[in-house]
Order: C-alpha cells, then structure tokens, then sequence
C-alpha cells in the first residue's frame, strides 16, 4: 500500500511539475530571439529562423522583419506565434502547438517516463516482498528480531558490496 | 570490373540466401556438413562483397562516368580521398558498404566461433546471412551501384561539397560501423531464443560486440557533430534532424542494454527485458537506414528519394514480426526468479537509469515522427524542430545525469543509511557546493546549475570510487599510488573504464550545457580595418583575399583576433565556390581553446561596397563535447581491452575486490 502511495505521488508530483514547466514556458515573455527560434525557416534549410545562416535568405529575412513588426504590436509570444500560423500554416512554428492533438507530443515522452516510473516503483516492491524479510536458512525467529550477528553481517555486506 | 561487381552481387544473393537456408537446416538437424557449407557461404559472401567493393572503388578511381554512380558522385578534379569517401557518399554505394561491413562483420564472428557455441552458430549465421540477403537484394534488383547510362558524359557531377570534409570520411564508416555492430547481438539473441539456450552464454558471447557497436555508434554520432559544426556555418553542432535523431536512437538503446545486461549478469534477472532492448536496438538502426533513404521526412541529410522505402518497411516489419515472435514463444523460459532486496539499491537505480534512457529514445523517435503522425491524424503538416527536442530532452537529460551518479554509488542489494553516509554523501555535498559556488560568482540559470552542480556530484563520485580502491590496495598489498590506480583498473576493467566513459559523458553535459545557456553572437557588416567585440575578443577585418584551383575558387575574409590589447591569432572564414556542382559552400575559422571556441563565418562580401558581413559565435566549453568523446573511448579501450592470462597470485598479496567483481 506505501509502495502505491509513493508511487501515485511521484506520479501527481510529476504531472505537477511537468504542468508547471509547460505552463512557465507558455507564459514567458517573448523576445526577438524566442521568437526567431520559435518559427522554422521555409528555405530548407531545416534550422530555425534565428539558426539560418544564410545571410540573404528569402525566407529568413522577411520573417525577421515580421516578427519585429509583430513584437512592436505589443502582442505576446502566443499571439505572434498565432499570427505566422495564421498567415504561413502550422508548419511555421519549429515546434508543436500546445493545444488540441498536438498536445499529446508534448505530454506523451512524459507521461510514458511517469507511467513507466510507477510501474518499475510497483514491480520493484513486489520482487522485494518475494524475499523473506531477512534471510539465513534455519534461523528460527531471525525475521523478528535479527540478532547481533545478523546486524554485523548486514553491515559488512552493505559496505563491502557498495 | 563493373560486370565483375554486378556479377559478385548476383551471385553474393544467391550464396547468402542459400547459407540462410542451409544454415537453418542444419541447425535444426544438427548436420555439421551443412553447417560448414553455410559457414563456407559466408566467407564467399564476404569475398563476394569485397570485390564488388573493389570494382566499384575501380570504376570510382579510374573517372568511368558511364557508371551512373560514378558520374553522380565524382568528377576529374575531386581529390582521391573524397573519390574514396563518395564510396559511402550515395545511395548505392553506401548499401554496398554497409553490405561489406555486414560480411566482413559475419566472417570474423564465425571465425571467433569456429570452438565454441556451436549450437547457436548456426542460427547465428542464419540471421546474419538474412540480413546479408536483404542488402544482396536491394543491390541487385532495386539500387545497382554498377548501373551503365547510355552516353557516357565527358564529366561527373561531383560529390556535394558539403560531403567534402574530413569528418565525412570518418563519420559514415563509424555510424555504419555501429548500425551493422547491433546485427551481432541481434544474430546471438534470435539464436538463443531459437535454441532455447537462454542463458548467459550469448550475452557473454556478444559483450564485446556490443561494445564495440556503442563504440562506433557513439563515434559515429560524435563525428557527424563535428562535420554539422564545422561544414553547415550556424554556429551548433546538433539540430535534432530526423536522421541524425535516427542515428541518436539505437545509441540510447543500446546504452540502456549496456546497464541492465549487468543485472542480468549479476541477478539472472530482465532477461525479457534486455531481449527486448537488443531487438529494439537493431531494428532502430533499419529504421535508420530506412529514414535515410525513404524520402518520408525531409532533412537535411537523406539521400535522394528512391523506391526503397517500402522495401526497408517491410523487412523492418518482417524483423520485427520475427524476432518478436520469438520472443513470445520463448516467454516462459525467460520467466526468471525476480528478486530485490529494497527499492533503494543499485539495482533499481538500473531499472530507472533504463526507464530514463528509453523515455529519452521514446521521445526522439515520437518528435521525429509527429509530422506524419499528425499529418495522418489531422491532415495538417507540422513542424517538430530543436525547441521541442531541447524542452522535452532536457530534463530527461538531467534525471539521467543524476542516475550517472547515483548508479555507481548506491550499493548492491540494499542501501541503507550507513552506505548513504559513506557513498552518496560526500559527492552529493560537491555537487551542492559546486552549485552554491557558482550561483555566488553570479550565474543565474537554473538549468545550467542544476547541469553543472550534478556533472561534479557524478565526478566527484567516480573520483571518490576511484580514492577509494587505491587506498584499498595501498593498505592492503602495500603498493604505491600508480601502482595501485593501475592494478585497480586492471582487475575490474569494466568498472574503472565504465567510470571514465562516465566522466567522458559528464564532459559532454558540460559542453552541451554551456553552449546552449552562454552561447554569444554577433552578426556584423564592417569596412577594412573596423572592429567589433565579442566575448572577450577583439576582431578587426582585415581586408579579402581571392585563390583559384581547378576544382574550387576561395574567398577568404582576413580577420585579426586581439584579447587584452594583445594580438592573438588571424582568423580566415573562407566562402569556397565549388566549379563542378557549381555550389558555394560557407568554411568557418575556429579559434579553439578548453574554454570555448571562437567561431567565424563569413556570410558575405560586396564586391562594389567592399564591405564584408561576419557572424561570430563564443561557444563556451564546447571542446569539452570532443575531448569527452576522447575520454568515452578511452574508457571505452579499457572496458574493452582483453582480459591477461590468469595467473594464480600469492595468497599473501590476493585481493578482494571492493565489489563482487563482474569481471570482463
């Protein structure tokens, strides 16, 4: 039953914190160069608007000047961000949106480490309790109360084996 | 030599198919005379697939542009070394490779093998030989390198100058070296399920392999790094690409195999699990070839599209339907007696530094295909480029970091306070002190004080690990400290040498750290003699200078490097025009110290105004991403390094190891 508390925690904590982050990057305030990495360069270059090095390009220069355009609007990353989907499809933005069926590719890799976390916290607490509670073979009432000896010998073990 | 070459592929089909037949059959009933002439099979493949090597490097060398491959990747004017590299530099010629790799890969397995696990050799074979049939046929019928036009042109195309770099040389080879290095535990693993034998035996057989795959995925990896950050010119060495994010996925799950093969070693537990994870493995390297070659995502990288995109689904498919298969079939004799003494020990750390590593791969592979997730779910084309990449991965990237240091510590079994106290402790205090400390010189990012505080927890627990084992010899056998480090290492090679892989990984979250949260730039348009300032340095434009070979003509912008006042270095950011291809290509100018690199490209030069742009990057500590991987293979060596004849040691000066020793 702790086993499941602990690990129904961790799960919560998880989401929790996974949320949180989600929701700070979502509310950070934008800046030219956020915005430039935001958006994908249509040249084929395949990098970013802020990461395209190619010093004329078509696609890079008058999306940097929009985006300059669009910060002096005053309006917040998500709105920028909204605009050049608006305007050039989602395939603009070099990341998925955060909304919708897109949602899932931001919280599927997380949800499977937290899912996959529970489970190993679960089977590891099983294959635990397989084990009699302390071992050695013919010593009567040991798991009740280990003796001076057992207590050495755990001792021992645990230093030599760490 | 051309017809020789299709010749040799041809028959190479029909022998390797035969060898997987025969190989089977006697297998299945124990026939040593057609296990032999399925071994002899092999070894003509293997000679078969040298030839056609041979005769397409021949036609390669001798400029024969009737050969379309030839005239598509070479010219008379590329230099001898890049002729050689444009062996791997195409899509045929490139299968032809990983064709040569595979056989040569086969015949030293079955040479290694000629006295020992003979039940499982001829499976082996078997799944090696099939594999070898797939690449046999793919040359054959659907990409024949020896493939004659009907004219032949005066010259060839060239090879793309961005593949004219010296890390393209060694990049392709490592990754496939890598890629084809997973088919051998691959081949151990489907032949113990087959045979039923499944215990250790294959996994000892093949640990050597997979290390050697690691190796080589990990250089390949690496390398391609160091060609994107010298040859592309945006300042970055990785851009979560989907073929580079092809090549990333094997190495993490062949990493995840590398540590929990050792509970099963140790425990003769996860036997299914690290089943799983070898399939996996080599089925994420034909998903890779395949995503290099389909066409189905874009990237920077692929080859030209081609027809073999269903054909690799479908021996992906074929593989994986197989192996999997298998697997289930075997089920209940990989049941094994699963036992743990606590949830804190080294053991769990194990399963979630595998739980991590998996997670990340999951998350490679899903970015990488959410395009035509989405595509296929909503009709709508997306993007999933760096950001998303970087968010999810990386704190991802840190728990891993942690259980880099974690793992190694926490003992055996059960970790109880007494081993906390003495183990994790006084690392974990060094990394806590490593983070106040540097918060205190006014760093101000949380992500790169939680990177750099548990880099020094996890060093600083290798350093202790380390401190810990020379003193126990030095009390023990009375030897000096060299002596001991030495001996220490040598007893327990894969330990020790799994440590410095360790600090080889740490130097490159530095690295990777640092570049990602310090990283400067500047871009800049200046007249002769201006200067601006970036990181500490001083860069004045000194002016142009022009040079013309036959193959490519050069400009180059002359810029003085001063720090402090003092004149340091010249810099010379070349613009290469390429007269084949008819291409620019941008060569960036590298000032490279341990405490990062200054690196300049020069983006334009107006002839009328004389004015040339500059960008220019400080990326703080990125040495630390080469000389880590310097350290990984030096760790690697070690883990790697044959073990001494035994030789019995005198009762008075035997040791015990700190550690119940897995011994390689």
């Amino acid at each position: 039953m702790r086993a499941r508390h602990l690990a129904l925690s961790g799960l919560l904590a998880g989401l929790l914190c996974g949320g949180a982050i989600l929701h700070g990057w979502a509310a950070a305030p934008p800046s030219f160069q956020e915005l430039e990495e935001s958006l994908t360069c249509q040249c084929g270059c395949g990098l970013t608007v802020h990461s395209c090095n190619h010093l004329q390009c078509d696609s890079a220069l008058p999306l940097r000047a929009e985006i300059r355009e669009q910060i002096k609007l005053g309006k917040s990353k998500e709105q920028v961000l909204a605009h050049f989907a608006d305007k050039y499809g989602e395939k603009i933005l070099s990341s998925p949106t955060r909304t919708g069926f897109n949602l899932t590719a931001w919280v599927m890799p997380f949800a499977l480490v937290l899912v996959g976390g529970v489970f190993v916290v679960l089977v590891v607490v099983r294959w635990t309790h397989r084990r009699p509670a302390s071992p050695g073979p013919g010593a009567k009432g040991a798991a009740q109360a280990p003796s001076e000896h057992q207590k050495i010998l755990e001792r021992e073990l645990e230093e030599f084996e760490s | 030599m051309t017809e020789v070459g299709s010749l040799t592929l041809a028959v190479g089909l029909v022998l390797a198919a035969y060898g997987t037949v025969v190989a089977l059959a006697g297998g299945w009933q124990q026939r040593r005379d057609l296990i032999a002439s399925a071994e002899h099979a092999a070894f003509a493949c293997w000679g078969l697939a040298l030839i056609a090597t041979a005769a397409l490097l021949h036609a390669l060398v001798t400029h024969d542009f009737n050969v379309e491959y030839v005239a598509a990747y070479t010219s008379s004017t590329l230099p001898l070394n890049y002729i050689i590299a444009a062996l791997w530099g195409g899509q045929k010629g490139s299968l032809l490779f990983w064709l040569l790799i595979l056989t040569s890969i086969t015949a030293v397995v079955l040479l290694q093998n000629r006295e020992r696990n003979r039940d499982l050799m001829p499976y082996v074979n078997a799944v090696l030989m099939a594999i070898a049939v797939f690449f046999f046929a793919m040359l054959v019928f659907i990409t024949p390198p020896f493939e004659r036009l009907a004219f032949t042109p005066p010259e060839g195309r060239d090879l793309n100058p961005l593949l004219q770099n010296y890390w393209m040389q060694l990049h392709p080879p490592s990754l496939y070296l890598g890629y084809v290095g997973c088919a051998v535990p691959f081949a151990f693993a489907i032949a113990a399920l087959i045979t039923g034998k499944l215990g250790d035996v294959w996994i000892r057989t093949t640990r050597r392999w997979t290390l050697f795959a690691w190796f080589f995925l990990s250089l390949g990896n690496l390398f391609g790094a160091e060609w994107a950050y010298l040859v592309l010119g945006w300042g970055g060495y990785w851009a979560w690409d989907p073929v580079e994010n092809a090549a990333f996925l094997p190495w993490l799950t062949c990493t995840a195999f590398l540590h929990s093969v050792m509970i099963q070693e140790k425990k003769n537990m996860l036997k299914v699990w690290n089943m799983v994870l070898v399939i996996l493995t080599f089925l994420l390297t034909i998903f890779g070839t395949f995503l290099t070659r389909s066409g189905v995502i874009s990237s920077v990288h692929s080859f030209t599209q081609s027809g073999l995109g269903p054909f690799f689904i479908g021996f992906l498919a074929l593989s994986a339907a197989v192996s999997l298969g298998l697997l289930g079939y075997r089920l209940r004799l990989l049941k094994s007696e699963n036992e743990l003494d606590s949830l804190i020990s080294r053991e769990s750390a194990f399963l979630f530094n595998n739980l991590v590593l998996v997670g990340i791969a999951f998350a490679v592979f899903w970015g990488t295909m959410f395009p035509i997730i989405s595509e296929a779910v909503r009709g709508v084309k997306i993007t999933v480029g760096p950001p998303f990449f970087n968010k999810v991965n990386a704190p991802l990237g840190i728990v891993l970091l942690f259980l880099t240091g974690v793992g190694p510590l926490i003992a055996w079994r059960r970790a109880g306070w007494q081993s906390f106290r003495k183990n994790l402790l006084p690392p974990l205090l060094a990394g806590l002190a490593s983070g106040v400390s540097l918060a205190a010189l006014g760093m101000r990012s949380l992500w790169a004080l939680t990177s750099f505080s548990i880099g020094v927890f996890v060093l600083a627990g290798i350093v202790f690990e380390y401190y810990r084992g020379v003193r126990a010899r030095q009390a023990v056998a009375g030897e000096n400290a060299a002596v001991a480090l030495l001996h220490l290492i040598g007893k327990n090679r894969r330990r020790y040498g799994g440590y410095i892989i360790h600090v080889g990984v740490v130097m490159m979250y530095f690295a990777i750290t640092g570049t990602a949260v310090f990283r400067q730039e500047q871009q800049i348009t200046l007249s002769q003699g201006q200067s601006f300032e970036l990181g500490g340095y001083t860069l004045r434009y000194d002016g142009v200078e022009q040079e013309s070979t036959p193959h490519i003509a050069y400009l180059r912008a002359k810029v003085a490097l001063a720090q402090d006042g003092r004149d340091i270095d010249v810099l010379k950011p070349e613009k290469r025009f390429y007269k084949k291809p008819e291409q620019p290509t941008t060569e960036v100018a590298i000032r490279s110290t341990l405490s990062g690199d200054l690196y300049l490209v020069l983006g334009g030069f107006d002839e009328d105004t004389k004015l040339v742009t500059l960008l220019a990057y400080v990326n703080p500590l990125i040495s630390f991403l080469w000389y880590g991987g310097l350290v990984m293979a030096l760790g690697t060596a070690v883990v790697m390094w044959p073990a001494a004849v035994p030789v019995r040691e005198p009762r008075t000066v035997r040791l015990r190891a700190p550690e119940p020793a897995v011994v390689d």
